[in-house]
């Protein structure tokens, strides 16, 4: 059924093409069960027809000629003739004779085929005789009178009727050019718009931007593409608004704090003034959390030609120089095509994550045929299956109590899977089978060259 | 009349500007503190500045403008108040030609700090590398200074970890001279190497990792007998 499904056109032109095609088939194969039935009467009528007449003419007396040439015969029993029996003609013939006002008792037709070796004595002739056409099969048409003797009569059977079939398909054929050809013209007229729409509003998904669509095709396509370019136009705007409010909020929240941070450096207390950094620290690392999620999707980064594998080590080095326990699986040169500024955000955040939750850090790339993975695995205590899901979303964290001891906002993952997205791969978690989480990014083959 | 180097600090915000200066003046610093772009070019035409601290966001004129306008007049070192943002990353390539350059909310330590380790570079003789936009270009290869990585060959980013980045800028600007272990440490950390320290001589391996065909066998980055590295290139600006 799948496989069916599959063969099957998803489009709107290929699906609406597909059932005027069956509907036309079905069509044309009633009318020729109707148009067969007919021919078959008739065919019935010509080869039942001239038997009877010659019967009536030998009961009469009237073609004495027929006699020499062995066409008509008289017998006092039933003759044997080998053939096969043909019933059909048996009724029709015997309708015929009653009609005509004859009272027989009984009636039998039979069909011989001509013998082989005759027939390829005739075919053989025929080649040389000009217009010669082949020998029909003989029919045998014998009839019980009411006296109890039997007259047996020979005709000749129409010859087969032409290729009836072949005929079906061929005008098929030619309704299925005059119906489906206007009906394919129409489909893309409608379909084309359709695709632009289509892709424009996937360009909105993955990027957040996107042209306006050309407005064509009948009424109601246009009036769609319309609806769509003015709600594109309203998203659009909404979007910015949104930028520049979130801009405006940043920096405004970011003065006030770096006002703390200077101020807080003049407390006395050694230990104090150390808390207070900390915490205005983690603040503005929230503020920057908060506001890169709600840009996901917006970057400006452009996407480029990188080196995954450097990539990694890169921002593996960097935590290394400030003494981290991270290392690296080293990789042969990887090359995709990404945003790389978002890409090491995305990084270092899972690393960030394993340092904290898991003690350390082991970073590996790894690429098959269908994905190119960035691994970060942990040693720590993984994470429940069941909160996997919820872990990627903005402001959860594990530890249900929100407790502020570990440090974020919760927004870490939801940043790595917005960034993810941005790039058409996902993010993926899965505790280790040794122990520890290991968090993927995952990246479609395709952005990799 | 005193030998107290004299820093100008520009930030609109009283906020940052006040407590800021007090920090400075406590950390021996000559401090002179202005409101906006305008004050700062009066403060800088009429006294003899050191070092300029400068906030980017203002209203008015901004602070890369007044930053462009220090480096086209002089070799005055700068140091940028900035917030970060996406936008960081890029502004900070651009031709502004800051020495360095701090994220809000900074320690008020960590800015003395800069401000100390680009005196002593300019006194040990002007060995100062601004982020200025110029991108570096050597046989095929690119260092781009604004997103601190390499492009190879192929137009494929090779990315570089901060000192990978800040060793390969020593390099390309300046190609052909020998470079002791002291003088890239100096160059690109801003500190003193000590007699067991190895981490240069790490991330020079790592580095032809990254660039050398064969690593074993450097083409680029050369190891001078008597303790020194050179890159081997002729290095053009982009």
């Amino acid at each position: 059924m799948k496989t069916v499904r599959r063969l099957l056109p998803s489009s709107l032109a290929g699906q609406i093409i597909l059932v005027v095609a069956i509907a036309l088939f079905v069509a044309q194969a009633v009318n020729f069960a109707f148009l067969y039935r007919e021919r078959e009467r008739q065919l019935l009528a010509i080869a039942s027809a001239p038997a009877a007449a010659r019967i009536v003419d030998a009961i009469e007396g009237r073609d004495r000629s027929l006699d020499r040439m062995e066409r008509i015969s008289w017998s006092a029993a039933a003759p044997v003739i080998a053939g096969r029996r043909r019933p059909d003609i048996e009724q029709r013939a015997g309708t015929m004779l009653e009609n005509a006002g004859l009272e027989i008792r009984s009636i039998r037709a039979v069909e011989q085929e001509r013998p082989h070796h005759d027939r390829d004595w005739r075919e053989g002739r025929g080649r040389f005789m000009h217009g010669f056409r082949p020998p029909r099969d003989a029919l045998y048409l014998s009839v019980e009178l009411a006296s109890g003797r039997w007259v047996t009569v020979q005709t000749r059977l129409p010859r087969d009727p032409p290729r009836f079939l072949g005929w079906l398909v061929g005008q098929t054929l030619v309704l299925y050019v005059i119906v489906l050809v206007p009906l394919l013209l129409v489909g893309r007229r409608i379909a084309r718009p359709l695709d632009d729409l289509t892709r424009s509003a996937e360009q909105f998904a993955t990027t957040g931007a996107a042209d306006p669509v050309m407005e064509r095709g009948p009424g109601d396509v246009r009036r769609l593409t319309t609806a769509f370019n003015a709600m594109r136009a309203r998203l659009l705007a909404m979007l910015t608004e949104k930028d520049r409010m979130l801009g405006a909020i940043g920096h405004d929240l970011r003065t006030p704090l770096a006002s703390l941070r200077v101020r807080a450096e003049s407390v006395e207390d050694e230990g104090e003034r150390a808390r207070m950094s900390e915490t205005i620290l983690e603040m503005s690392r929230m503020l920057d959390d908060i506001l890169s999620l709600a840009r996901a999707g917006r970057s400006m980064e452009p996407v480029q030609k990188v080196d995954l594998a450097a990539l990694a080590d890169a921002v593996v080095e960097d935590f290394v120089e400030l003494g981290a326990k991270v290392d690296m699986t080293e990789t042969a040169r990887t090359v995709a095509s990404v945003k790389p500024q978002l890409m090491k955000r995305a990084l270092r955040n899972l690393i960030e994550n394993a340092v904290k939750y898991g003690d350390r850090a082991h970073v590996e790339l790894v690429g098959d045929t269908r994905e190119v993975r960035i691994d970060v695995k942990d040693d720590g205590p993984g994470m429940p299956e069941d909160r996997m899901a919820d872990m990627m979303e903005p402001f959860t964290r594990i530890e249900e109590s929100r407790s502020r001891d570990t440090g974020g906002a919760g927004l870490g993952l939801a940043l790595v899977r917005a960034i993810m997205m941005e790039h058409g791969g996902e993010l993926r978690l899965s505790n280790r089978p040794e122990g520890g989480l290991c968090a993927s990014l995952v990246l479609p083959v395709t952005a990799v060259d | 009349m005193n030998d107290k180097p004299h820093v100008l600090l520009v930030d609109d915000e009283r906020s940052i500007r006040e407590p800021l200066a007090q920090y400075l003046s406590r950390n021996g610093f000559r401090v002179t503190a202005a409101a906006d772009a305008a004050e700062a070019r009066t403060r800088l035409a009429g006294s003899a500045i050191d070092l300029v601290v400068l906030d980017i966001m203002m209203p008015g004129e901004d602070g890369l403008s007044l930053c462009r306008h220090i480096r086209e007049s002089g070799d005055l070192p700068v140091i940028l108040l900035t917030a970060k943002s996406e936008e960081t990353d890029r502004i900070i390539g651009l031709e502004m030609g800051a020495d360095d350059y701090v994220l809000k909310p900074f320690s008020p330590r960590e800015l003395v700090a800069r401000i100390k380790a680009i005196f002593r570079r300019v006194a040990a003789g002007g060995v100062r590398q601004h982020a200025d936009g110029t991108n570096y270009a050597f046989d095929g290869w690119v260092l781009k200074t604004g997103e601190r990585t390499l492009v190879d060959r192929e137009g494929v980013a090779v990315p570089l970890s901060t000192a990978e980045y800040n060793l390969m800028l020593a390099f390309a600007t300046r190609p052909n001279q020998v470079l002791n272990r002291d003088q890239l440490l100096d160059i690109t950390q801003g500190r003193e190497a000590n007699a067991f320290d190895r981490a240069i001589d790490n991330q020079i391996s790592r580095l032809r990792r990254k660039i050398e065909d064969d690593p074993k066998n450097p083409r680029f980055i050369k190891t001078v007998w008597g303790g020194g590295y050179t890159l081997a290139a002729d290095v053009r600006k982009l």
